[in-house]
């Protein structure tokens, strides 16, 4: 009887129980799909560690990188400490 | 040569070796010879499901270890000439075979079957290793709910990474008054989602729990909702180009006439 | 000695499709279901042809005397999955639930519901018995020989006295347990 009640009044759409699992279902498979294996994280902060050292000395036990999932938009999130600036470009290191 | 097929679901208590009995009894009813194998070590069931359970005296562990002949092991259906099951052990855990073994034996059967049908356990730790090693092709089987369709896109991404691409979907235990009322995911919801081919859809059926108590498929009662589906399901799997069971979403004067016709058979 | 010549009839009718279960050709032993846990020395040899060996019915192996002080007391219910294996004979206090196994060199004594499977004799004597205060099993084996519960069994078909398993005239027969009358070999 509500329910041919909320029907009638048409506000029945939005919460639909189907659509709110279907929301979330969504955004719990985004986190889940890019979800990044240990071993590639691993080898992009060797890579990372390589460029930026070019340019400045930077503390490699202290980097820190990570996935960050906030309002279903993706982000990489480095955290460098910097030990100093180089003041030559050295292109060979 | 036969084919062998794994059913899968990442999540437990979808039905995977409900559908494992079903479709592996439909095929057999088809003509076909088939074998289904329980890779659930410690934790069998598909022998109770098909009320075989008290012919089992050697069990795949045996079979991979050496320890018996392969055609010792397996049993031969009550009902059906052409089925056979090949059980799990329940004395042992995951680690008792191993992946080179499983895809020896599926091998071997696949050379005497037209299908194998492999159980998968739940999860996705060695038993699941285990059982994907020696299959040609997958099924995914999901219900409708977010903790099933996410755990079967889990599934699917891992079966994709191990070489089984474009594995078929099962949509089990749908319920077409909820769906209607909107509070179901239906069809086209889940299916845009995962992204994969649907095989069929397995309405909800209290006559599951009924065939499973007396250890008798749903397959073969001709009043079942969810029997016709596996029939459906089984002849796909063959080839056969039926159309997805459009399900009748007022569940009364159509269900009760069908049910009727049914009976008269 | 009155047999209970019903229950026998219903348990030997099972003679199944399954060629495994065929009661007159009793099937292969194999060794490594009764070795763990085994301090036979004959037993348990990875040698092919001692393995094929024993894995035949050897009056000689099968009816070794098994004195009754190798005997182990199991305090607790048997669960789906856990099993006993043990060269002696085995007294439960407990039941042994569906999926649960014993195997034993000597007797098998379940004071509860023995409902899964239980192999007595499992060296291959013949003279071994299977007894439980209500005897519902899955399957029985006493040396080489299987019987199994009957297809569609209902459950008012399981008696409420204590019962025994043994090899009757080449069969596995099933008779009340009467203490005293019947004697139980020990053997």
């Amino acid at each position: 009887m509500l329910e041919l009640l909320q029907r009638l009044f048409g506000r029945d759409e939005a919460d639909k129980s189907k659509n709110v699992a279907k929301e979330r279902l969504r955004l719990v498979l985004v986190q889940d799909r890019c979800s990044i294996s240990p071993h590639i994280l691993e080898a992009l902060k060797e890579d990372m560690i390589g460029v930026i050292s070019k340019y400045l000395e930077i503390d490699e036990k202290g980097l820190e990188v990570n996935f960050n999932n906030e309002d279903n938009c993706l982000a990489l999130v480095a955290s460098i400490p910097i030990v100093r600036m180089k003041r030559t470009y050295n292109e060979n290191k | 040569m036969g084919e062998v097929i794994v059913i899968t679901s990442g999540k437990g208590g979808v039905g995977k070796t409900t559908t494992v009995a079903n479709i592996g009894t439909g095929l057999a009813k088809e003509g076909y010879s088939v074998v289904l194998v329980d890779t659930d070590i410690g934790l069998r069931n598909l022998d109770v499901v098909l009320g075989l359970e008290n012919r089992i005296v050697y069990d795949i562990v045996d079979v991979a270890n050496g320890h018996c002949r392969l055609k010792q092991a397996l049993i031969r259906d009550k009902r059906l000439e052409s089925l056979y099951l090949l059980p799990a052990a329940q004395t042992k855990d995951k680690t008792a075979v191993t992946e080179e073994q499983m895809k020896e034996l599926c091998q071997k059967l696949k050379e005497d079957f037209d299908y194998v049908i492999i159980d998968c356990p739940a999860g996705i730790e060695q038993g699941f290793k285990n059982a994907i090693a020696g299959a040609d092709r997958a099924v995914v089987v999901t219900t409708p709910e977010v903790a099933a369709v996410r755990d079967a896109d889990r599934v699917i991404g891992l079966l994709e990474a191990a070489g089984l691409n474009e594995p078929d979907l099962i949509i089990n235990r749908l319920r077409p008054d909820m769906v209607k009322q909107g509070n179901m995911m239906d069809i086209d919801d889940i299916i845009d989602i995962l992204a994969v081919d649907l095989l069929g859809v397995v309405p909800e059926d209290e006559m599951i729990v009924i065939s499973t108590n007396k250890g008798e498929p749903a397959v073969l009662d001709s009043r079942s909702n969810a029997g016709e589906a596996y029939r459906n399901i089984a002849k796909r799997i063959t080839g056969e180009d039926i159309p997805i069971m459009l399900l009748e979403a007022n569940e009364g004067i159509m269900a009760l006439f069908k049910r009727l016709i049914g009976r008269k058979k | 000695m009155k047999r209970d010549i019903d229950r026998i009839h219903m348990l030997m009718q099972l003679t199944p499709p399954s060629e495994i279960l065929r009661h007159d050709k009793p099937p292969e032993i194999y060794p490594h279901l009764y070795n763990k846990g085994s301090q036979s020395k004959d037993f348990g040899k990875k040698d092919p042809q001692k393995a094929d060996k024993a894995s035949h019915i050897n009056d000689d192996i099968g009816e070794v005397e098994i004195p009754s002080d190798m005997t182990i007391l199991i305090q607790r219910t048997l669960r789906s999955g856990q099993s006993i294996r043990y060269p002696g004979h085995v007294v439960i206090l407990g039941d042994v639930n569906p999926g649960a196994e014993v195997v034993a060199g000597g007797n098998i004594l379940v004071f509860g519901t023995l409902r899964g499977i239980a192999h007595a004799g499992a060296h291959g004597n013949t003279k071994a018995i299977v007894a439980a205060f209500k005897l519902n099993p899955t399957q029985v084996r006493i040396a080489g020989y299987i019987t199994r519960a009957p297809d569609n069994a209902e459950d008012d078909c399981v008696f409420q006295h204590p019962e025994v398993a043994r090899v009757y005239d080449g069969k596995v027969v099933i008779e009340k347990l009467s203490m005293g009358g019947n004697k139980v070999s020990t053997q």
